[in-house]
C-alpha cells in the first residue's frame, strides 16, 4: 500500500489522513484534565482560605504542571515508538539511576516514604517514569523474543522489572511495586507467555510477598494499611481514617451529588491529601453517583481507544507499549478509585490525569502520548513515513 | 490464542475492574445513601451536653433532704491540647490536684465526651485561683460550674432517699443515660431518677476536620429536673431512727445480760450435776450390787428437780466480764465489751489477723495454693489447721468471704448478736409512709465523693446499704396472730373445746409413735396425757362464740394425716396462760388456740359443706396484702410469702432446699403460718400495712414515700392521690374489737405482752394499740451449744379510736417482742402522741412474746 500526504491539511482534522490524532481519546485526556483541575480547586480553596492564603494557589500550580503535561503529551505523540525503541537501554539505566538517587540523602522525604528528589524550585518523583521505563524495556525485550516465551525470555522480563521494583520497596512504595507486578503480568500475557509460566510467576508472587511478610521485611505501616483495610471500623481512628472519611464523603454524595463547593466532608477538609491520592473523593460528594460514573466512563474511552490502538499498532513493539501503558493506566484507576470506595487497600497510587502533583500528571501524559503516537503512526513503516513530519 | 485474542481477554478484564467501581459506587450512592449522610452530619457536629440540675428532695414539711449545691469543677478540652502536650498538662494538674498524672492521663483516655474530659471536681478557690493565674501551663484547662448532691440532714431518711453514682451496665441500657452521667442507684433517688434528672441541654457546634469549633449550630437549654415532696415527716424519722439505733443498742447489752446469766446458770447446773454424782456413789457404795437401775438414774438430765436432789447449793457470784471470756471466748466483741454481729478479717498470706473477742484468737493464713483452678487457704486458728475455699465454715464462727490469690477474707460472725433493726411508720388512712428506716444506716454524702475502700467494707459487712423495711423478709411471729383473729370473727369460726390441761389429741395408735417422736417431753406430760388421750375428738364440739373461754395451756399434741405425732409448745411452757376467750388469747398471745384454730381449718377442709377451708386463712392473709408487695415506690421491694399447697409442691419439685424434701404439705404447716411462723415471710412494711389494712376496715392502700413532684418554679407537676390495692369489707364489729384487743395488749395490765414495755408510756397510753411478736430464728436449741434466737417485733397503732399511724418495728435477733422491739414502738408513739417532749428513755420490757 502507498499513501501520499494530503495536501487537504490541517493533518488531524482529515478524515482521512494517517496522521490525523486519536480525538476521542485527546478529547477524554482534556476533559479528565479540565475535571481534575476543578476538583483540585475545590478540595484545596475552603483549607487555603482557612489559612488566610490564595485560595487559588495550589489550583494555579497545578495548572501549569496540566500545561506542561500538555505539551509533553504532544512532544511524545510525535514520537516515533520504532525510533525510540533504539534508546530503550539508556532510559532503562537512567531511570534506575534516579532511583538510587532517591535513596541517598540528595532524595527528600515526605512522611514515611522517601520518594522525591529535591530539584530546588520543583520536585520529581522519579518512581513514575520508571514505570514508563520499565515498559519500554519490557516491550523491547518480548517484542524480540519468539512466541511463546521461552522460560528464559520469561525470567529476563522478571529480572527487569525486579531490579526498579527492590529500588522502590526500599523507599518504599508498595503502590508502584504492585503497579509493577501487573503491568508485567498483562504484557508477559499478550507477549505470548504461557499459562504455565504466569501461574509460575504468581505462584512466586504469592510466596514473595509471604517471604517479604515472614522476614519482616514490610514495614508496620505497610502491614496497618493492610490491616486497617479489612477492618476500618475498629481502627476509625486512626490508620484507616482516610478511608472511613473518603467512604463518608462519596457515599454522602448520593445519585447527583451535592453539588460543586458544596460538599461538607469537602469544605471542612475531612478528607486527608484528598486533593492527591483523594481527589476522586471529590467527585463522589460533589457530583454523586453521575458524576462518578461519568469519570469512570471517561477513563473508559481511554483505555478502550488505547486498546483499539495496541490492536491496531504497527509493530509489535509499539504494540507490547500500548497493552503495558494501558495496564499501567487501568491498575492506577482500579486501585485509586478502588481506595476510596474501600475496595482496595490504601497504597498511594494517583488517579492519572486528576490527582494534583506534577511528576505523576507529567509522566502519564507522556505515557498517553507515547501510546498516542502508535495510533498516529498505525499504518506507517519506517520508509513510509512522511520526511516533512 | 494471537495477540487479538489476547488483548481482548486484557480489555474484558480492564472493563470488569470499571465495572466493579461503578458496581460498588452505585450500592454506596444510591443503596447506602442515608447512612452515608448521616455520618457526615455527625462527623461536621460536635455536641456538648450541658447537665440539667438534679431535682430537690423534701419531706412532707418542707425540710430539705437532698439539693444540689454548684461546685467547680476543672475540665479539660482535649482538642484544645496537642497531643504531645497531654502528658506535660497531666502532670501540671496533678501536682496541684492530688491526682496522680498516670490517672489523669487515664481519664484522658477513657473518659472523653465530645473531647472534654473532667479531671477533678468540687475544687476549692486555692486551686481555681491557681489554674487562672498560670494559664499558660495549663492550656485547654477550663474550670466550669458542676453541681454536686447534697443531703443536709446526713442519715436521716437515707434508705428512702437512696443515693446516686456512676451508671453500670444495667442503667446504661436506659436510652437517657451516658458513661459520665450520675444515676440515682437506691431510694427514690433511683425510683424516681427520670423525675429527677430533668432533660439534658445540647450546643451543637460546626466543626472541620481539625475539630476547630466554626460556629454555633445550634443550643438547646436544660430543663431543670422535678423535686420531690415526700410523705415522710424527718422530724419523726429522726426520732424513729434513734429509737432503732438504742433499741438495738439495748438489745445487745440485754444479750449481753443473759450471757452472763446463762454462764451462772450453767454453773450452777455443773455443781448440782457433781453433787448428784457424788450423792450416788455415796448410794452406790452403801449398796452392794451395782445394777442396771443406777445407770438409768445416772442419765436423768441435769438441773431435773429429783428427790435425791441435796439442797439447793450456795449463790454464785460471777464477774461478767469472766462468763464472755469463757463461755464465748472467740466471738467478735467491741471496745465497749458488746457484741459484734460481723467482723471483717482480712489476711495476707503468711501473715496473723486478729479475731476479735474478749480474748482475742489470731488466725494465720499459712498458705494459699491453686488446686485444679480452686483457691485453698489453709489458715490456723490457735493450734487447729483448717483448709479453707471460698464459703466455707469453720473454727465454728469464722466464715470464708473469698479466698484470693494473695490473702483471705473471712467473716468472724456472731449468730447470737442483735443484728440490726428495722421500723416504719405509717398511715392507714391513705397508705403514706411518715417514716421509715433500718439501722445501722448510710450517709449519702459519702457516695457523692466516692466510697472509700474502708467505708465501702464497714457499711457493705452490715448490710448497710440495703433497706431492710422493704428488702428485709421476716417471719412475722405473733403479731400476725391478728389474721387468724379476724378470721375467726368474721367467719364466727373458733377452735374445738378441749377443756383443760396440756392438750393432746388423736387416736390410742398414734400416740405411741409420738411418745417416740416428742421422747424429750414425754416424762413431764405423763398425767396430761392420759387425761386428754380419754376424750375423743368426735366428741368435741368448737366453741360457739368469741367469748367461750379455751384452755390455753402449755402443750399441744396432736396426730397428722401422715401419721406422725406432732408436739407445739407455747412460748409460756410450761406454766400457760389458763382459761382464755379469743379476745384474751390475742392479748396474752397464746399460741395453743391460734394453732387449734388451725388445726380445725384442717380437719374440715373438705367437710360436707362444700367450702375450701384448706386456704382460708391464706385468703385472709393474702387480702390484707401478705405476700404481695405493697407497691411502694421505692426499688427492691420483696414480695413476701403466704405459703400453701401449691407453693410446697412447687418448691419440693424445683428442689430449691427451702421445703423438707420428703412428705406432704401437712396441718402442722398451716398452724405454723397461724401463728406467723413456718416458711411465712413478711416484709416491715408489708406488716405494717396489713395492720393499717384490718384496723381501717379492710383497704389495703399502696405505700408510698412520695406526695408530690413540683418544677423548678414549685408549680405541681404531679400529685399522686392514695391508691387502693384491694379492699375486704370487715364487719365492723370485727374491726372495733380488734383495736380494743389490740389496745389491751398495751393496757391490760393482767395479760397484756406489751403491759411492760408501756407502763411508763405517759398520757394518752389509753390511745395505743398494738401487738407483740417473737420470730425463732435459730430453732430446736437444744442441739445447739447456745440458747434459741429470736427476731423481735412490734406492730403499734395509735390513736386507736381512729388510727392515724401503724408503727411496725423489728429488732433482727433481738429477743423477744415485748422486752426488745414494744419498747423502739413505746418511743416512737409518744412522740406521735405525746410530742418529742413526752419521749422517755429506752428500757426493756417484760420477756414476752
Amino acid at each position: 500500500m502507498a499513501y501520499t500526504v494530503s495536501d487537504r491539511a490541517p493533518v488531524f482534522l482529515d478524515r482521512d489522513s494517517p496522521l490525523r490524532p486519536d480525538l476521542t481519546l485527546v478529547i477524554a485526556y482534556l476533559m479528565l484534565s479540565a475535571i481534575g483541575l476543578l476538583m483540585v480547586y475545590s478540595a484545596t480553596a475552603p483549607g487555603l482560605t482557612a489559612r488566610g492564603l490564595d485560595p487559588t494557589a495550589e489550583l494555579k500550580e497545578q495548572a501549569i504542571f496540566v500545561v506542561i503535561g500538555f505539551v509533553v503529551f504532544g512532544l511524545a505523540s510525535s514520537i516515533d515508538l520504532m525510533e525510540l525503541k533504539g534508546f530503550v537501554g539508556p532510559i532503562y539505566a537512567i531511570s534506575i539511576a534516579l532511583l538510587l538517587v532517591v535513596l541517598t540523602p540528595l532524595g527528600d522525604s515526605e512522611g514515611i516514604a522517601q520518594r522525591w528528589i529535591d530539584l530546588g524550585l520543583i520536585q520529581f518523583q522519579p518512581s513514575e517514569f520508571a514505570k514508563i521505563a520499565v515498559i519500554l524495556m519490557l516491550a523491547s525485550l518480548l517484542s524480540m523474543a519468539d512466541v511463546p516465551l521461552t522460560w528464559q525470555t520469561t525470567l529476563r522480563a522478571v529480572a527487569f522489572v525486579a531490579v526498579p521494583a527492590f529500588l522502590i520497596f526500599r523507599q518504599p512504595d508498595l503502590g508502584t511495586m504492585l503497579v509493577f507486578g501487573f503491568v508485567l503480568l498483562v504484557m508477559l500475557f499478550v507477549g505470548g507467555s504461557t499459562l504455565r509460566q504466569l501461574g509460575f510467576l504468581a505462584l512466586i508472587g504469592v510466596i514473595g510477598t509471604v517471604g517479604l511478610f515472614q522476614l519482616n521485611q514490610i514495614d508496620d505501616y505497610q502491614i496497618n494499611r493492610l490491616t486497617a483495610f479489612i477492618d476500618p471500623e475498629a481502627n476509625e481512628l486512626s490508620l484507616s481514617y482516610n478511608q472511613v472519611q473518603s467512604e463518608i464523603a462519596i457515599g454522602s454524595g448520593g445519585l447527583l451529588g451535592k453539588g460543586l463547593f458544596e460538599g461538607s466532608q469537602t469544605n471542612l477538609q475531612f478528607v486527608p491529601v484528598q486533593a492527591s491520592d483523594f481527589i476522586f473523593t471529590a467527585v463522589g460528594e460533589q457530583f454523586g453517583f453521575i458524576g462518578s460514573a461519568v469519570v469512570i466512563a471517561l477513563f473508559g474511552v481511554i483505555l478502550f481507544r488505547l486498546l483499539v490502538t495496541a490492536r491496531n499498532a504497527r509493530s509489535r513493539f509499539s504494540f507490547l507499549v500500548v497493552t503495558g501503558i494501558a495496564a499501567m493506566l487501568a491498575f492506577h484507576i482500579f486501585v485509586n478509585i478502588g481506595m476510596t470506595i474501600r475496595l482496595t487497600p490504601v497504597t498511594g497510587l494517583p488517579l492519572p490525569f486528576m490527582s494534583s502533583g506534577g511528576t505523576v500528571f507529567v509522566a502519564m501524559s507522556a505515557a498517553l502520548g507515547l501510546a498516542h503516537s502508535a495510533w498516529i503512526r498505525r499504518n506507517m513503516t519506517l520508509a513510509e513515513r512522511p520526511s516533512d513530519l | 490464542m494471537n495477540n487479538s485474542m489476547r488483548l481482548g481477554v486484557i480489555g474484558i478484564v480492564f472493563f470488569a475492574l470499571l465495572g466493579v467501581l461503578t458496581l460498588r459506587l452505585w450500592t454506596m450512592q444510591v443503596g447506602a445513601v442515608e447512612a452515608y449522610e448521616e455520618r457526615a452530619l455527625s462527623n461536621q457536629s460536635r455536641v456538648v451536653s450541658t447537665p440539667a440540675p438534679r431535682g430537690d428532695i423534701y419531706d412532707r414539711n418542707g425540710v430539705k433532704l437532698a439539693g444540689t449545691r454548684s461546685a467547680l469543677a476543672v475540665v479539660v478540652d482535649l482538642l484544645l491540647v496537642e497531643s504531645a502536650e497531654e502528658k506535660e498538662l497531666a502532670q501540671n494538674l496533678a501536682a496541684f490536684l492530688d491526682t496522680p498524672a498516670t490517672e489523669i492521663l487515664d481519664r484522658f483516655e477513657n473518659d472523653s465526651q465530645g473531647g472534654l474530659v473532667t479531671v477533678a471536681e468540687d475544687v476549692s478557690d486555692e486551686q481555681v485561683t491557681f489554674i487562672v493565674e498560670h494559664r499558660e501551663q495549663f492550656p485547654g484547662v477550663n474550670v466550669v460550674p458542676q453541681p454536686v448532691r447534697t443531703y443536709p440532714v446526713g442519715e436521716v431518711a437515707s434508705h428512702i432517699l437512696g443515693y446516686i453514682g456512676r451508671p453500670n451496665e444495667e442503667d446504661l441500657e436506659r436510652p437517657d443515660v451516658k458513661g459520665t452521667d450520675v444515676v440515682g442507684k437506691a431510694g427514690v433517688e433511683r425510683s424516681y431518677d427520670a423525675v429527677l434528672r430533668g432533660d439534658e441541654g445540647r450546643i451543637e457546634y460546626q466543626v472541620d476536620a481539625t475539630r476547630k469549633v466554626l460556629s454555633l449550630a445550634g443550643e438547646q437549654a436544660p430543663r431543670a429536673g422535678g423535686s420531690l415532696i415526700l410523705t415522710i415527716d424527718s422530724e419523726l424519722q429522726a426520732q424513729l431512727q434513734d429509737s432503732l439505733r438504742d433499741g438495738l443498742a439495748q438489745a445487745r447489752n440485754l444479750e449481753m445480760e443473759e450471757r452472763a446469766e446463762a454462764l451462772a446458770e450453767q454453773s450452777r447446773r455443773e455443781r448440782l450435776s457433781e453433787a448428784l454424782a457424788e450423792a450416788q456413789e455415796a448410794a452406790l457404795q452403801r449398796l452392794d450390787d451395782a445394777t442396771t437401775e443406777t445407770s438409768s438414774t445416772t442419765t436423768t438430765a441435769p438441773g431435773q428437780d429429783d428427790d435425791d436432789v441435796p439442797a439447793e447449793p450456795e449463790e454464785i457470784t460471777v464477774d461478767p466480764y469472766d462468763v464472755l471470756a469463757s463461755l464465748y471466748p472467740g466471738l467478735p466483741i467491741d471496745d465497749n465489751g458488746v457484741c459484734v454481729p460481723v467482723q471483717r478479717v482480712t489476711v495476707a498470706e503468711g501473715e496473723s489477723g486478729v479475731l476479735s473477742g474478749v480474748e482475742p484468737r489470731f488466725i494465720r493464713v499459712e498458705s494459699i495454693d491453686d488446686l485444679n483452678g480452686e483457691l485453698v487457704a489453709t489458715a490456723r486458728i490457735g493450734t487447729d489447721r483448717f483448709s479453707v475455699t471460698n464459703n466455707d465454715t469453720f473454727a465454728g464462727t469464722v466464715q470464708v468471704l473469698e479466698v484470693m490469690e494473695d490473702r483471705l477474707i473471712v467473716y468472724h460472725r456472731d449468730p447470737w448478736c442483735p443484728v440490726r433493726s428495722v421500723g416504719v411508720v405509717l398511715d392507714p388512712n391513705d397508705g403514706s409512709i411518715l417514716a421509715m428506716a433500718s439501722y445501722p444506716a448510710y450517709d449519702p454524702s459519702a457516695f457523692v465523693d466516692g466510697l472509700s475502700q474502708e467505708q465501702w467494707e464497714s457499711l457493705g459487712t452490715v448490710n448497710a446499704f440495703q433497706n431492710f423495711a422493704v428488702q428485709g423478709l421476716y417471719a412475722p411471729a405473733s403479731t400476725f396472730k391478728v389474721v387468724p383473729y379476724v378470721l375467726a370473727l368474721e367467719e364466727s369460726y373458733y377452735p374445738l373445746d378441749r377443756g383443760v390441761g396440756d392438750k393432746e389429741i388423736g387416736e390410742e395408735s398414734s400416740g405411741a409413735d409420738g411418745e417416740d417422736s416428742s421422747a424429750d417431753s414425754a416424762a413431764e406430760d405423763t398425767a396430761a396425757t392420759t387425761d386428754a388421750t380419754d376424750q375423743d375428738e368426735e366428741s368435741l364440739q368448737p366453741l360457739l362464740s368469741d367469748t367461750d373461754e379455751y384452755s390455753c395451756s402449755g402443750e399441744f399434741r396432736f396426730p397428722l394425716d401422715d401419721g406422725t405425732v406432732q408436739t407445739k409448745r407455747d412460748w409460756k411452757w410450761p406454766q400457760g396462760h389458763g382459761p382464755l376467750d379469743l379476745h384474751g388469747a390475742l392479748q396474752a398471745s397464746c399460741d395453743l388456740y391460734f394453732w387449734d384454730l388451725a388445726l380445725r381449718l384442717w380437719n374440715e377442709r373438705s367437710d360436707e359443706s362444700g367450702i375450701d377451708k384448706e386456704n382460708l386463712l391464706q385468703v385472709y392473709a393474702r387480702s390484707f396484702g401478705f405476700g404481695t408487695p405493697t407497691g411502694v415506690d421505692l426499688p427492691f421491694e420483696r414480695d413476701g410469702l403466704v405459703p400453701d399447697r401449691a407453693w410446697f409442691r412447687e418448691e419440693q419439685r424445683a428442689e430449691t432446699g427451702r421445703v423438707r424434701a420428703d412428705g406432704r404439705w401437712v396441718g402442722g404447716d398451716l398452724m405454723d403460718i397461724a401463728v406467723g411462723q413456718g416458711a411465712m415471710l413478711s416484709t416491715p412494711l408489708q406488716l405494717a400495712n396489713g395492720y393499717a389494712a384490718m384496723i381501717n376496715g379492710g383497704t389495703v392502700w399502696q405505700a408510698r414515700v412520695v406526695d408530690q413532684v413540683v418544677d423548678a418554679d414549685g408549680e405541681v407537676i404531679e400529685d399522686y392521690a392514695r391508691v387502693a390495692l384491694q379492699t375486704v369489707d370487715l364487719d365492723p364489729r370485727t374491726v372495733r374489737m380488734l383495736r380494743e384487743d389490740l389496745r389491751l395488749v398495751v393496757n391490760n395490765t393482767e395479760r397484756g405482752t406489751a403491759r411492760s414495755a408501756f407502763a411508763d408510756f405517759g398520757p394518752n397510753v389509753g390511745l395505743v394499740g398494738g401487738k407483740t411478736g417473737t420470730g425463732e430464728v435459730i430453732k430446736a436449741p437444744r442441739t445447739e451449744k447456745f440458747r434459741q434466737v429470736d427476731n423481735a417485733f412490734f406492730v403499734g397503732v395509735a390513736p386507736i379510736t381512729a388510727p392515724d399511724y401503724v408503727v411496725s418495728v423489728v429488732v433482727e435477733r433481738g429477743g423477744s417482742g415485748g422486752r426488745v422491739a414494744a419498747p423502739v414502738a413505746r418511743q416512737v408513739l409518744q412522740y406521735l402522741l405525746n410530742g418529742p417532749d413526752g419521749v422517755t428513755e429506752i428500757a426493756p420490757g417484760l420477756d414476752a412474746d
